[in-house]
């Protein structure tokens, strides 16, 4: 359900502003509006100091947020006990100076880490070429001179090239092999005589292969010789690595709890900036208007009483003084309901004063879902699913949501599949000698056609009795138009029954006669869209055909599979394909009930009396880890 | 003779909608993934409007059982 709101108005010398909106940020209950015109009142501008200070904090954060700590930025909230104004400003100067000086030195730990593992890689590219060519390497000091070259894995031509250019100058007297080194390129290992060494750089230079230097502290000598330096360079480079890895996790820890607590300071002071543009102020008073519910507003006003005595007034705006609209909604269910919420807001929420859809949904959502899986071996697995799900998530995450909607859902597929006599198919049926008790899926199709659009005439009457509340609220002409939708589709549905023989036949002439006496006065009530959405609302019933036509899609893949596990030769593969089968049956099995139970409830059941529109209740209070910083910048923060 | 011509519109009643709606799913794919590269909000219209045309495959799938009770 939606909770009632009531609008407060708090009223006061304009110099308590300050602190009654600190007031108001401590009890965390005003969703704040700007007051209602009134000549006097002017809107807060903020002075130049107060606009630099929230862009000394916008930095402070930004400042934090750069810092890569291990937490999140909700690991602290906000909080107003800094003291005074001036301590206040000394604290955020304190933070912002720690805030430099951790980003510097972090940054230079990053580029000492960053010098040492490109320097590390370069010795990487070393051992590979040694790795290649272990053995051919020559000791130094020799007649032959060696040239390392690496050559572009993807030009399968190069070496060949070298080749015939090399012959074309040495003839015969030079060696060249070559190897594919893991990291794709071609490493090559020249060896020329010494005295030709001139003539081969310059060839080298010539034909674009460049050679690969020695590193650094090892140019002087072959590679051969400086392969020791090389293992004791890299062992070395390991050792500072780990060094500095160190010093930046003792450095960011350190940092972190005070900056986290800087950032959380920062956002609230931001947040309570941003409300001082929502007050209204003349030369010697303010007014501060907002939501609050109903139930909390005495706690408000003993809180501000409490605090201000008869200096600060806080009284209810009369309710003919605002439009439900305008207010803020909290959408609050019972604990079981709670999870569905989720799918309720991935609409736009629903005005004030309307109606909550959420524990319709919370029943008719998994029922649907459990009527077109069926099957009680999948619902298993789905629960099986839904409690690691629930174990592995944190509670109010969007994970610990689905895990709570897929729950009922398996629930319900356990149930609907005990009903069809389904485990996996037909292997309750083969194995268990499970028998359907409501009826059998696999061949009562017409049967099971019935039953689903029965459950759409009572899901879309449901809809349409919705919308003649919510009409009733607020459009009474609109109520009594939906009203005679309602009666018309009853009478439609009678008249049908009566014609088929379910209903004795002497109700079906009456049933006309009234569908006949109901149609103008919803003409006359809603205008002539009436009779087309009239259409589309049986049209709508019938939409609730894709529950049979789903659900016999399931129990068909899931038979299918079971068979083909049969029909091959060996066991093993038999029960491996099956499985497979059944796997992507089931992965079906949770994504069309899911994508087509949304549909229903959002098209054919949210559009009988759904009304989108309804703001989030957002009240004045400590920054807390939910919200953003596009929230912030929301609020009209300077 | 009758029974070939019962399947043969049974099978004309399930493929004609399910290839219309691939064709408008074609369609109405591409387009729902460009607005939610630029409004990621837009998902659960997205999931919508492309399980919209769904309804005709359904449909049809509908009609040819019903064909094929009642022709045999």
């Amino acid at each position: 359900m939606i909770i009632p709101m009531s609008r407060v108005r708090v009223l006061g010398p304009r110099g308590q502003l300050d602190p009654v909106l600190t007031a108001l940020q401590d009890t965390g209950l005003v969703h704040l509006t700007e007051p209602r015109s009134v000549e006097l009142l002017q809107p807060v501008t903020p002075s130049e100091a107060e606009a630099r200070r929230a862009r000394q904090l916008r930095a402070l954060v930004r400042e934090v947020d750069g810092l890569p700590f291990a937490s999140k930025p909700d690991a602290a909230r906000g909080s107003s006990a800094l003291g005074d104004a001036r301590s206040e400003t000394r604290e955020f100067a304190r933070w912002a100076r720690s805030a430099g000086r951790a980003r510097r030195a972090l940054a230079r730990l990053d580029r000492s880490i960053h010098e040492r593992e490109l320097e590390r890689a370069e010795l990487a590219r070393y051992e590979q070429f040694v790795a290649a060519f272990r053995g051919l390497l020559p000791n130094g000091g020799g007649r032959m001179q060696s040239y390392h070259l690496i050559l572009r894995g993807d030009d399968a031509q190069a070496p060949a090239r070298l080749r015939t250019a090399l012959a074309g100058v040495l003839g015969e007297h030079f060696a060249l092999e070559t190897a594919d080194l893991p990291s794709g390129e071609r490493a090559a290992l020249l060896l020329v005589p010494s005295t030709e060494a001139a003539r081969i750089e310059r060839l080298l230079a010539q034909s674009g292969v460049h050679e690969l230097p020695l590193p650094a502290g090892v140019e002087s000598g072959t590679l051969r010789t400086a392969l020791p330096a090389l293992a004791q360079r890299r062992d070395a480079l390991d050792h500072e690595l780990a060094g500095l890895a160190q010093q930046r996790h003792e450095l960011l820890a350190a940092e972190e709890p005070e900056l986290m607590r800087a950032r959380a300071a920062a956002q609230d002071r931001l947040l309570e900036l941003g409300a001082r543009e929502q007050a209204g102020i003349t030369p010697r008073s303010f007014v501060v208007e907002g939501w609050v519910p109903t139930a909390a507003k005495d706690r408000l006003t003993r809180a501000l009483a409490k605090q201000f005595g008869a200096e600060i007034v806080a009284e209810e705006v009369s309710q003919e003084e605002w439009r439900g609209e305008e207010a803020p909604v909290v959408l609050t269910n019972p604990r079981l309901f709670r999870p569905f919420e989720t799918l309720t807001r991935m609409l736009p929420l629903p005005r004030y004063g309307s109606i909550d859809p959420t524990p319709f949904m919370a029943v008719f959502f998994p029922m649907f879902f459990g009527l077109i899986m069926g099957d009680a071996g999948y619902g298993l697995a789905l629960a099986v699913l839904a409690g690691v799900l629930h174990a592995r998530s944190r509670s109010g995450s969007p994970v610990r949501a689905v895990a709570e909607i897929l729950g009922p859902c398996a629930a319900f597929a356990i149930a609907f599949g005990i009903g069809f006599g389904e485990l996996f198919g037909d292997l309750g049926r083969r194995w268990f000698g499970m028998r359907p008790l409501v009826l059998d899926r696999e061949k009562a199709l017409l049967p099971f056609l019935g039953l689903a659009v029965a459950i759409g005439f009572v899901h879309v009457v449901l809809g349409l009795v919705l919308g003649v509340i919510n009409a009733s609220r607020r459009h009474p002409r609109q109520a009594v138009g939906r009203g005679a939708a309602l009666a018309m589709v009853l009478f439609v549905a009678v008249a049908l029954l009566a014609g088929l023989q379910v209903l004795p036949r002497s109700f079906f002439t009456p049933a006309v006669i009234a569908l006949l006496l109901a149609f103008p006065v919803m003409v006359i009530a809603e205008g002539i869209i009436a009779p087309i959405e009239f259409l589309s609302t049986l049209s709508n019933m019938l939409s609730y055909a894709r529950i049979m036509a789903l659900g016999t899609a399931s129990v068909m893949m899931a038979v299918v599979a079971n068979r083909l596990a049969g029909s091959f030769g060996g066991v093993v593969v038999g029960v491996l394909f099956g499985l497979l089968f059944h796997l992507v049956n089931f992965a079906l099995g949770i994504f069309a009930p899911t994508i087509h139970g949304l549909r229903l409830h959002y098209v054919e059941f949210f559009g009988k009396f759904y009304s989108p529109g309804g703001q989030q209740y957002h009240p004045l209070g400590h920054w807390r880890p939910s919200q953003s910083e596009q929230s912030l910048s929301a609020k009209g923060t300077p | 003779m009758n029974a070939f011509w019962i399947v043969l519109a049974a099978a004309a009643a399930i493929s004609i909608p399910a290839l219309a709606t691939g064709w408008a799913q074609s369609r109405i794919g591409p387009a729902v993934a460009a607005s939610l590269a630029e409004k990621p909000e837009l998902s659960t219209t997205a999931i919508l409007l492309v399980a919209i045309p769904e309804t005709m495959a359904i449909l049809g799938f509908v009609v040819a059982v019903l064909i094929l009770y009642r022709g045999t």
